[in-house]
């Protein structure tokens, strides 16, 4: 089991870290997620260690998603403003130096719903149909359409903004 | 002729869909420009996905050796449980009354520190408040004994002195006559009390020497005992006796090792008529004593005689007694009986409060 975590391990962390940093917008910290990520793995020996892996890292990431929001909405009610939407863009407090392309993309992927940007997140980070099936409860046929869903609505979405004219709404 | 619809088309260039139907699709597209076509289309459009999320990527680091990983895990496993240890502690309280333990040096988990104050045990004394009320409610009447017992209160004393020379060091002593004082009310504790006598028979103890009356209870420990009275090992302890105010004191064990302090066993009897046993001795004998009833108990820690480098003693679940120690100093306290645990662990918490506010 060990040397099947470890090959898992040196094929996958990279996109687990990437997995990662798509939500927590902090290179540094998914790092950290990701090593977490296995050294519990190494403590659980999962069955399927794939999709446990990424599943986990989901779980890690969303609990620090909901701690940030927590932090933000006691800051913005001390400062007296409206509580700020989660969103995935990175919050004013993580030092991020990302170039406007980055920017861009971000802005595109937070036009998707959450489901769909967590299927073709998965989806990039390299997990089969079934694996994306098992971690998010859809059904094996039902990830076809939501990836086509998802990848029409991102690259739209982005290149809106980059021509400034609208696609065609008959691919929606 | 049907066209593929566009899902199929993604499903079938992410390797999502099955034999059958990927040969299907291939034979169609062998004949259909259309699906040809938008099929192309997609392709397109995955990589152009594939593209812009990849400028959603940290800068690329060096992984860390897994190695590393697999010392962290080792590290949080080491962690977890010191942390149950320390929890077993905190939990596992024994009594002191009658000896005036100061509150801080209660708690002795490893690596030294004292949590004697901590939120837990705070929130533990309530809990115990009502445990031990319950117990007491249940209290026998006094029973008929031509003893007097000893003055039972709890007086603030520093910590135990040396034990006096006077005391016989012997192991082989004769069992002397069984007096037992009781302590049937707490709140009124003259010396002129009617003392309850009640001897339990429980089962024999194999260790102990034949020269045990039939009556001696001492059967649990091993090694030989004298069973005294209170009068008597209160003297020779030099020190008031370990036991739980408000319960009758059915027998009193004193086991001496050579030049050093007695341990001493109190046991008491609840309403229930079960008998529990507060024992104090040095922290290296009581956790031998516990250490040899502990028997199926895997969990169980294992209890070394330095009291130095000591952690816990557990709760060891001895056919069908259990036990809680807590050690303080080179000390240690110990209550066992034949009752759950959490019974056991209410009424050490209630006699710690009660012990700690003194």
């Amino acid at each position: 089991m060990n040397e099947e975590l470890e090959a898992l391990y040196q094929s996958t962390y990279t996109a687990v870290v990437r997995f990662l940093y798509r939500k927590v917008w902090d290179a540094e910290r998914a790092e950290d997620l990701a090593q977490e990520v296995f050294v519990r793995a190494l403590s659980h020996k999962p069955e399927k260690p794939r999709a446990w892996v990424f599943a986990v890292a989901a779980n890690l990431a969303r609990d620090e998603a909901r701690a940030a929001v927590r932090r933000r909405r006691h800051l913005t009610l001390l400062k007296g403003d409206p509580i700020a939407q989660p969103t995935v863009a990175p919050s004013a407090d993580h030092a991020v130096e990302h170039d406007e392309q980055m920017a861009s993309v971000q802005d595109a992927l937070n036009t998707l719903t959450p489901r769909d940007r967590e299927i073709l997140l998965l989806w990039d980070a390299g997990l089969s149909y079934p694996e994306i099936a098992a971690q998010t409860g859809l059904a094996v046929g039902a990830v076809g359409t939501t990836l086509a869903r998802a990848r029409r609505r991102l690259v739209d979405a982005h290149d809106r903004q980059h021509s400034g004219t609208g696609t065609d709404a008959a691919h929606s | 002729m049907r066209h593929i619809p566009e899902e199929e088309l993604h499903a079938y260039l992410d390797q999502g869909l099955s034999r059958t139907q990927c040969v299907e699709i291939e034979s169609h597209l062998a004949a259909c420009s259309s699906c040809q076509a938008t099929r192309d289309g997609i392709a397109a459009l995955r990589d152009r996905t594939t593209a812009l999320l990849a400028t959603l990527a940290p800068p690329r680091t060096i992984p860390p050796s897994f190695e590393s990983l697999r010392r962290r895990a080792d590290e949080a496993v080491t962690a977890r449980r010191r942390r149950l240890h320390l929890l077993a502690w905190a939990a596992s309280l024994v009594l002191a009354v009658g000896l005036g333990w100061s509150a801080s040096v209660i708690f002795r988990p490893r690596g030294g520190g004292s949590f004697a104050e901590g939120p837990a045990s705070r929130a533990v004394q309530a809990h115990t408040a009502s445990r031990l009320d319950t117990l007491r409610a249940g209290q026998p009447g006094a029973a008929p004994s031509p003893i007097r017992p000893a003055e039972p209160t709890q007086p603030e004393r520093p910590a135990p002195s040396a034990p006096q020379p006077s005391r016989e060091p012997r192991r082989t002593s004769a069992v002397r006559s069984v007096a037992y004082p009781t302590h049937a009310d707490s709140t009124t504790r003259r010396p002129d009390r009617e003392a309850v006598l009640s001897v339990l028979n429980t089962q024999p103890a194999p260790e102990l020497t034949k020269l045990d009356s039939p009556r001696s209870s001492g059967e649990d420990f091993d090694g030989m005992w004298r069973t005294m009275s209170w009068d008597g090992a209160q003297a020779e302890a030099g020190k008031p006796l370990p036991h739980i105010d408000g319960l009758p004191v059915v027998q009193i064990q004193v086991q001496n090792a050579e030049g050093t302090r007695p341990v001493m066993v109190v046991a008491q009897q609840l309403a229930s008529g079960q008998v529990i046993r507060t024992i104090e001795g040095s922290a290296a004998e009581v956790s031998q004593l516990l250490a040899r009833r502990t028997m199926t108990d895997v969990d169980s820690v294992q209890l070394r005689g330095d009291s130095s480098t000591h952690t816990a003693a557990g709760a060891a679940a001895i056919d069908p007694s259990h036990s809680m120690a807590m050690q303080v100093g080179d000390r240690m306290l110990a209550i066992t009986g034949d009752l759950p645990s959490d019974s056991l662990r209410a009424m050490i918490r209630r006699i710690n409060a009660e012990m700690r506010s003194k």
